[in-house]
């Protein structure tokens, strides 16, 4: 394999693991008639005089200026050069074909149909599980990090909820609202032919990121797929979350956003849906909640109002019915938990609504004192009804919604 | 010709006896002075001479040796002007040495023979076994503090020398007026709503408990802790006199009249190791730590304090000394307090609302990982403090006043002492097990949060004492209920945001 001529997807791989090549650098590298040239350019230490190339050097020159590091074009292309020179393509390939992964290169067999078309294509794809849930219809699920209890309980229960009617969950593994619509869909064991969660990440396919979401990273790969185009081993730079939610917008039939401030990674992701066609929901929110800002911007912008899972099931045109698995749609997390205990509860679960309070608000607004409100507090808690996160206070759970028969006989 | 005469030094904040010998004899005129004085010890050479000369006496001119004994420990500071300028007048036959026989005197001299006062005054004029004690006018309200010795405020040189040579009487000086020591009007009724840091310093105040107070910025952090000693009881006479020798000690006035009162310290978060714990010269001089012994010591922005600077205070807040040692000497200062410490939840300031608080996890993990563990392990109170709301700001009732609240804990204190300690935060091991145990209920609930991961072993420890604390307060007897216990646990919340980090 060394004597033969390296494959394209080796080449592609050590050109995609040097700092600064990102995915349009990449793309352009795909493009070129002969993508190993470029390579022994940039082995011989002149990437900065190729055409193709010398963009990537130059921001990469740029950022390091701006760090404080050295700052000149010969060197960064010197250093890439060692880097290049260290790495071999045919192992490079090997390593990422290891362990159950698998590469596809744009315009190959096995690369996702999906992404073809894209405007801004990766040039690699790095997955990990059965990618053929690609295949199958696909809503993404998106919010912020810091979501509040009630966005979190919504993101799962319409990961689980999609995945029942067998529509499969793209998200990106982040903290909140990201990780909560799979981990809702991972806990519904649903048989193989419900929706399987499809998480796109800005990490190497080996780095779990957050590390908090490591079991979660184990679970999408054991019933879904992983897929990245960072090679293995990098942690996820700043730029890279972006470029990402491009895929996932890519991959989707349509992005639901639970909850985002009024600037924040999902909104980009819906402006990278937009400029796929790809429908954007969200879910509507009070005006003066700040989760709930950017959602609500999106809407008064013409996103499709979510207010729940059937506003997703039309949007994608699956509203009629619906072969359903492992339970019914929209099924309550709810169940089994006992109810409140006593006035003194009924009341602080009464003053909870979806945002969270502390706890002289919570003692306030029930009119409870503090011995009281804390006994109360504690039998919720220990009921499951509540949660307690830093100084806040959130209901997990809120009574099912009024029936949307009414509304939609009137359609 | 030799002189002995009495005056002190003060270390950490206790005073030292010193004696002043003084040597005249024949030899190359000039004064030297031995017994490891320091450089403004040794300055005193200087004022002393041209002292004496300014008050119509004639400097000898001969050998003068003057001897500080005991000569092994360090002598710092101009308090000993007095007594060695004495010294030179009683060894030069100027002065009769029965005429100051049975007089210490302390005093720094001005070059035209005044005498001026000296940090320390209390301990000073408490290490002197004298029958009389001439002092600086502006030191004698202070000094007269101290029970024993007679006090004889002298403005000049000049006026020592009359007096000691039977020319003139003990001048009789009117003394600064003493200022009344005006109690700051703070009220705990002025606290609107915020139910939950009310009750935190309540039994704070009656546990002795460390509270750590976690709000954003116009929370009124700052406006609380210092209602703290409000309710806290009065000090004792001895309790009054260790903390006004601390102050005295260092160099703060007490104009005088006793500390009777808490006092509150809030140095500022850019203040120094030695600020805070005390030492760094010879003198040893105590640091905000000490001086808000019997007291509170507030420390806003908890978080900007350097982490050694916070690391130096958890031996203290354990055992209520602090031990400065350096090479030649070590002093024990005392500085037993409640910590009351504020910090921002976090640094965008939206107290890590769930879907509103903008920062990043690392920069919340690098802002809390300024604090260490132990020392945040010290609270047994941690509470959320917000903004309180409009309306009560607006129309809200007045909260309880001070006094209420401080009979209240004047009367938990006297449950604390009857189980042989000072406050409840002083129990532990056995003592603990014995005076605190819990009913059934409230154990079942424990055991709960426990395997939940709600509460860490030694986080128990700290709810048992502050549910115990909980039920003084109440007037409660017998086993802790669970009434105690979800109110303790409601009072010591996660400062760490996002991971379920036991509290």
């Amino acid at each position: 394999m060394t004597l033969a001529e390296p494959s394209l997807a080796a080449v592609l791989i050590v050109l995609s693991e040097l700092p600064g090549v990102g995915p349009a650098t990449l793309l352009e590298c795909r493009s070129h008639p002969d993508p190993a040239a470029l390579l022994g350019r940039v082995v011989s230490g002149r990437a900065h005089r190729e055409a193709i190339l010398e963009p990537a050097v130059s921001a990469f020159t740029r950022r390091n200026k701006a760090a404080g590091r050295s700052a000149d074009p010969s060197e960064v292309a010197a250093g890439w050069a060692r880097l290049a020179i260290a790495l071999d393509p045919a192992e490079e390939l090997a390593r990422h074909r290891a362990d159950g992964r698998s590469v596809h290169v744009l315009g190959e067999p096995g690369y996702p149909e999906r992404l073809t078309e894209d405007p801004v294509p990766p040039a690699l794809v790095f997955s990990e599980g059965d990618l053929s849930v690609l295949a199958g219809p696909t809503v993404a699920i998106v919010g912020t990090r810091n979501a509040t209890r009630a966005g979190r309980d919504l993101a799962a229960s319409l990961g689980a909820g999609l995945g029942r009617v067998g529509i499969s969950v793209v998200s990106g593994l982040a903290l909140g609202i990201d990780g909560a619509a799979h981990q809702g869909l991972v806990d519904a064991e649903l048989p193989a032919s419900g929706g399987r969660p499809i998480g796109v990440i800005a990490s190497g396919l080996d780095i779990a990121y957050p590390s908090r979401h490591q079991r979660l990273h184990r679970d999408v790969v054991r019933t879904g797929v992983l897929l990245s185009e960072t090679p293995l081993g990098l942690r996820p730079t700043a730029w890279r979350f972006p470029a990402r939610n491009r895929i996932i917008a890519g991959l989707a039939d349509a992005v639901v956003v639970v909850e985002s401030r009024a600037t924040g990674g999902s909104i980009l992701t819906a402006g990278e849906a937009v400029a796929r066609n790809v429908p954007v929901l969200a879910v509507p929110g009070h005006p003066t909640a700040p989760a709930s800002a950017g959602t609500n911007d999106l809407i008064a912008d013409g996103a499709i109002l979510a207010r729940d899972i059937e506003d997703v099931l039309v949007a994608v045109g699956r509203g009629g019915a619906l072969d359903v698995v492992g339970g019914p749609v929209g099924e309550g997390e709810g169940d089994g938990l006992r109810p409140p205990d006593g006035p003194d509860e009924a009341a602080v679960l009464a003053v909870l609504g979806v945002d969270a309070l502390v706890l002289d608000e919570v003692l306030a607004r029930a009119g409870l004192s503090l011995a009281d409100g804390s006994l109360a507090l504690a039998g919720l808690e220990a009921k499951g009804l509540l949660e307690r996160r830093g100084a806040w206070f959130e209901r997990t759970t809120r009574e099912a919604r009024p029936g949307r028969t009414t509304r939609r006989s009137g359609r | 010709m030799l002189a002995n005469v009495p005056s002190a030094i003060v270390i950490g904040v206790d005073g030292h006896p010193v004696t002043v010998e003084v040597h005249v004899g024949q030899g190359l005129p000039g004064l030297t002075i031995v017994g490891l004085p320091d450089a403004s010890c040794r300055e005193a050479r200087d004022r002393v001479r041209a002292a004496v000369m300014a008050s119509g006496v004639k400097w000898p001119n001969l050998k003068i040796t003057v001897n500080l004994a005991p000569s092994s420990t360090r002598k710092t500071g101009s308090g000993l002007d007095l007594a060695i300028a004495v010294g030179v007048l009683v060894a030069n036959e100027d002065l009769a040495a029965e005429a100051v026989a049975g007089i210490g005197f302390l005093g720094e001299l001005g070059l035209d023979g005044s005498v001026r006062t000296v940090p320390g005054i209390v301990p000073l004029v408490d290490a002197l076994a004298c029958e009389h004690v001439v002092v600086p006018v502006a030191a004698a309200p202070d000094a007269a503090l101290v029970e024993g010795p007679h006090v004889r405020p002298v403005a000049t040189l000049r006026e020592v020398i009359a007096a000691a040579s039977g020319d003139e009487p003990w001048p009789d000086h009117d003394l600064p007026a003493r200022a009344p020591r005006t109690q700051a009007d703070l009220d705990l009724a002025d606290v609107r709503g915020q139910a939950a840091i009310r009750t935190a310093l309540e039994v704070a105040a009656a546990g002795a408990h460390h509270l750590l107070m976690v709000g954003p910025p116009g929370s009124g952090k700052t406006m609380l802790a210092s209602r703290l000693p409000g309710i806290l009881p009065g000090l004792d006479r001895t309790e009054a006199m260790e903390v006004s020798r601390i102050h005295s000690a260092a160099g703060i006035s007490l104009s005088g009249d006793l500390i009777r009162r808490p006092p509150l310290r809030a140095p500022h978060h850019t203040a120094t190791m030695v600020a805070l714990v005390g030492g760094g010269t010879d003198a040893m001089r105590p640091g905000e730590v000490s001086l808000a012994h019997g007291g509170v010591l507030f420390l806003d922005e908890l978080a900007e304090f350097s982490p050694t600077v916070l690391d130096a205070l958890r031996q203290p807040l354990e055992e209520g000394v602090i031990r400065v040692s350096r090479a030649r000497f070590s002093a024990r200062l005392p500085a037993r307090v409640i910590l009351v410490a504020a910090m921002n939840p976090c640094p965008c300031g939206e107290a890590g609302r769930p879907g509103a608080c903008r920062c990043p996890d690392g920069i919340l993990a690098r802002y809390r990982r300024r604090l260490s563990g132990p020392l945040l392990d010290r609270f047994d109170l941690r509470v959320d403090v917000m903004r309180p709301q409009v309306e009560a700001l607006l129309g809200g009732e007045a909260g309880e006043r001070s006094e209420t609240v401080a009979e209240r804990v004047a009367r938990a204190r006297l449950a604390a002492h009857a189980r042989g300690v000072r406050a409840n935060a002083d129990l532990h091991g056995p003592t603990l097990d014995r005076w605190a145990p819990f009913d059934a209920e409230a154990h079942a609930h424990l055991t709960d949060c426990l395997r939940r991961g709600r509460l860490s072993a030694r986080g128990l420890a700290r709810v048992r004492r502050v549910s115990l604390t909980l039920a003084d307060l109440a007037g409660h007897d017998g086993p802790l209920t669970k009434r105690f216990v979800s109110t303790a646990l409601a009072l010591r919340s996660d400062v760490v945001l996002g991971a379920g980090v036991a509290a």
